[in-house]
């Protein structure tokens, strides 16, 4: 196993976040996992300001949705952009400091929490560490636009496409965080906007451009239709920015975002058909096997349509009041930040063989390890739905047998109906934590003792 | 050899040059010698046999020449052209899939595809962002009694409730549901401190806080240093996090800060 900390192509640059990603993820499973115990369990382990709800809450958030968007969108960058384009990067030691840099905030960030908590920045707050995020985003958007522009290829591949809409996404994301707060209904609007281009748009989009590349050239078949990719793209970039608002229905909102948010959310339907459509009829095509983790890609489509459904689903007028500020909001987000994990898996077992000339050994370790994973993320998606549901029905409830929710006592009678679902999310946690142990240890042992074969030399004329 | 070709032509009633030749041409096609050809042809009976013999022996040439079998071959030949017709259009099929994909490839401006991608951006930031975040404020700025006042120690109490996260399970902002509005406010759309507004909180998990100053027991500054530095002491049955590690201060800015959590917010 041979890395360069100074890679001099994509090719190096790739493997070296082959390696980040699952360090990255282990990270985000471990806080994930503190934080869900110390909900549960507050009353019988230890606390102080590190260990408490609120304070791992706030890490795991910037772990999930920083560090794991991050290296995701490093890895997927450095080898299908290059791959995409059909040359190699323009500007190559400057797209690597970025990329770097990128990562490089993203755990700042995390540091930044965990040592100085009450400088520590929130969500609308304009700090030098946001700034310095923008900074590099920024120039990943400039780096990214000018090899769109000297690309080779006569046509723009959709995974360069997808990439380049998160990276654009990503940045306006930023942008929104540093917005005053002067009304209440302005967190609601900061808090919906960044929800819906950094998470929405941006973790959506890394996951189309993987998957996008790998139901195509590892399975030598060819895109069904560019048309359908088309309408994925562009539907989905104008629609999912405005999904957010309507969980705020009947909030201080103006009325008509929550409008269009209701009638947009639904309207996904459209690109969700065109992206499934494509991608059964693309894999239909398939000539070779490929990747050995294709399951585990199928799984991620299934998990990202569940998900986009809910978003449908959730768009109902009768409905949104009862799920709206509930766990039910946060299912989305799991379900986007799963397809993503698992698509970024996939991808990270079919380029060990190619950037490192190791073969992957598809044993028992690999079978519990996509199991891990594929059950983990349902029962999350499963269990949060339930408890956004029923914790919504029963503030209702509460409310209406005189005994308030907004009292103590009354909240005992919640607590009563939904603290079950709270420990299946410990116990969901535990098991992602442990899947992400074995992946660490799985792509460990596939780099330094897995069988030789070919290495890809990802060599491109840029003539 | 010369009797006999004279011999021989006495027989058959033929000059002699031409038998001489037509036994040369029997004897290379017979691949015997001309002696012998000539010798069968003398002997009378021979030589009708050998004529007989030679129409069978030339035979199977004409059969072959006219029997379907040669026909068969050419059908088949025929078929097999069309099979292979058949065969080339699966080919022709995946030329014209080539096509489709050269079709494909045709030369996308990457500055249209990015100009797209940046108008779609501006708009979603504009109409998503910007205008109703200023009309928010337009509306508010035109109302009466549209801010809301906080003193030093309050703010102070809010910066800590903050650090704490404690908007991650408590809202400021009771749910829509029409029994939960009886209870509680929803936030008029008020001016106010930033560190305020973001205390408001985006998901509920615990009760809501947007009036816990106007009732029992979270009215009380002592219940609430109790609960807040060991929540056990009061409630093993809910989880809440215990801040006994916060300083005198900071505890006391928070309980500042929740006992004024009440209608003044309204």
């Amino acid at each position: 196993m041979k890395i360069k900390l100074f890679p001099k192509n994509e090719q190096e640059l790739s493997k070296l976040f082959v390696l980040i990603f699952p360090l990255t993820l282990l990270l985000s499973l471990t806080i994930s996992f503190l934080k869900n115990a110390y909900f549960t369990f507050a009353n019988l382990l230890p606390n102080n300001s590190v260990f408490n709800y609120g304070f791992l809450d706030r890490l795991d958030t910037q772990a999930a949705l920083g560090l794991v968007f991050g290296a995701s969108l490093c890895l997927s960058f450095s080898y299908l952009f290059s791959k995409s384009l059909g040359r190699s990067m323009v500007l190559f030691p400057i797209v690597f400091l970025t990329l770097l840099g990128v990562v490089g905030t993203e755990f700042l960030d995390i540091l930044v929490n965990f040592f100085f908590q009450n400088t520590a920045y929130d969500l609308g707050n304009s700090s030098l560490l946001i700034l310095l995020k923008i900074l590099v985003v920024f120039g990943l958007f400039g780096l990214a636009s000018i090899n769109l522009l000297a690309k080779k290829e006569a046509s723009i591949f959709a995974s360069a496409q997808f990439l380049y809409g998160a990276v654009v996404f990503y940045l306006i994301s930023l942008f929104i965080v540093r917005a005053e707060l002067n009304v209440f209904s302005d967190i609601f609007l900061v808090n919906s906007l960044y929800t819906g281009t950094h998470i929405y748009v941006g973790v959506a989009f890394i996951y189309m451009a993987i998957v996008h590349f790998l139901m195509t050239r590892p399975l030598q078949a060819v895109l069904f239709n560019k048309t359908l990719s088309s309408i994925t793209f562009w539907g989905f970039l104008f629609l999912l920015p405005w999904t957010n608002f309507k969980y705020y229905y009947g909030s201080v909102l103006p009325n008509w975002i929550e409008n269009i948010s209701i009638y947009l959310s639904m309207s996904l339907v459209v690109p969700l058909l065109a992206f499934l459509v494509n991608y059964i009829k693309t894999i239909q095509s398939k000539e070779v096997d490929g990747v050995g983790s294709l399951n585990l890609l199928n799984f991620s489509v299934i998990l990202f349509s569940i998900t986009t459904i809910f978003h449908m689903i959730s768009s109902f007028e009768n409905l949104l009041p009862i799920l709206g500020i509930t766990n039910f909001v946060n299912v989305i987000t799991y379900g986007l930040i799963g397809s993503l994990v698992l698509a970024t898996i996939s991808l990270s077992y079919y380029l060990i063989p190619k950037l490192y000339g190791r073969e992957v050994n598809y044993s028992r370790l690999e079978d519990i390890i996509f199991f891990g994973f594929k059950i983990s993320y349902l029962l999350l998606l499963i269990n949060n739905t339930v408890l956004g549901v029923n914790s919504g029905y029963s503030w209702n409830a509460g409310a209406n047998a005189g005994n308030p929710t907004i009292y103590g006592e009354g909240y005992g009678i919640v607590w009563s109906l939904i603290s079950i679902n709270f420990s299946v999310n410990t116990f969901i946690s535990l098991l992602l934590l442990g899947s992400g142990f074995l992946y660490l240890i799985s792509v460990l042992r596939a780099v330094s003792s897995g069988s030789i074969t070919t290495v890809e030399e990802m060599v491109y004329s840029n003539e | 050899m010369s009797d006999l070709v004279n011999k021989v032509a006495e027989i058959l009633n033929a000059p002699v040059d031409l038998v001489q030749r037509s036994a040369e041409a029997r004897a290379a096609a017979s691949g015997i010698s001309v002696d012998d050809v000539l010798s069968s042809w003398a002997g009378g009976e021979s030589v009708a046999a050998s004529a007989e013999t030679a129409p069978e022996k030339e035979a199977p040439v004409q059969e072959v020449v006219e029997e379907a079998p040669v026909e068969e071959v050419i059908e088949e030949t025929v078929e097999d052209t069309t099979t292979e017709v058949v065969e080339v259009a699966e080919p022709q099929e995946v030329v014209e899939e080539v096509v489709e994909e050269i079709v494909e490839l045709k030369n996308e401006s990457a500055l249209s595809f990015i100009s797209g991608v940046l108008l779609v951006g501006l708009f979603t930031f504009l109409f998503a962002f910007v205008i109703p975040k200023n009309q928010a404020t337009d509306i508010v700025s035109d109302s009466l009694n549209n801010s809301v006042s906080a003193s030093n120690e309050v703010i102070k109490g809010a910066e800590v409730y903050a650090e704490l996260n404690c908007q991650s399970c408590h809202t400021q902002n009771v749910r829509t549901l029409i029994p939960d509005t009886q209870n509680g406010k929803i936030l008029k759309n008020k001016f106010a401190n930033e560190t305020l507004i973001n205390n408001v909180g985006n998901i509920r998990l615990g009760p809501d806080l947007s009036t816990s100053a106007t009732r029992e027991p979270t009215n009380n500054s002592q219940w609430l240093t109790r609960y807040l530095s060991d929540s056990t002491s009061v409630n093993r049955d809910i989880p809440h996090p215990s801040y006994g590690f916060l300083d005198d201060d900071d505890l006391e800015y928070l309980i500042t800060y929740l006992l004024s959590l009440g209608e003044s917010n309204e």
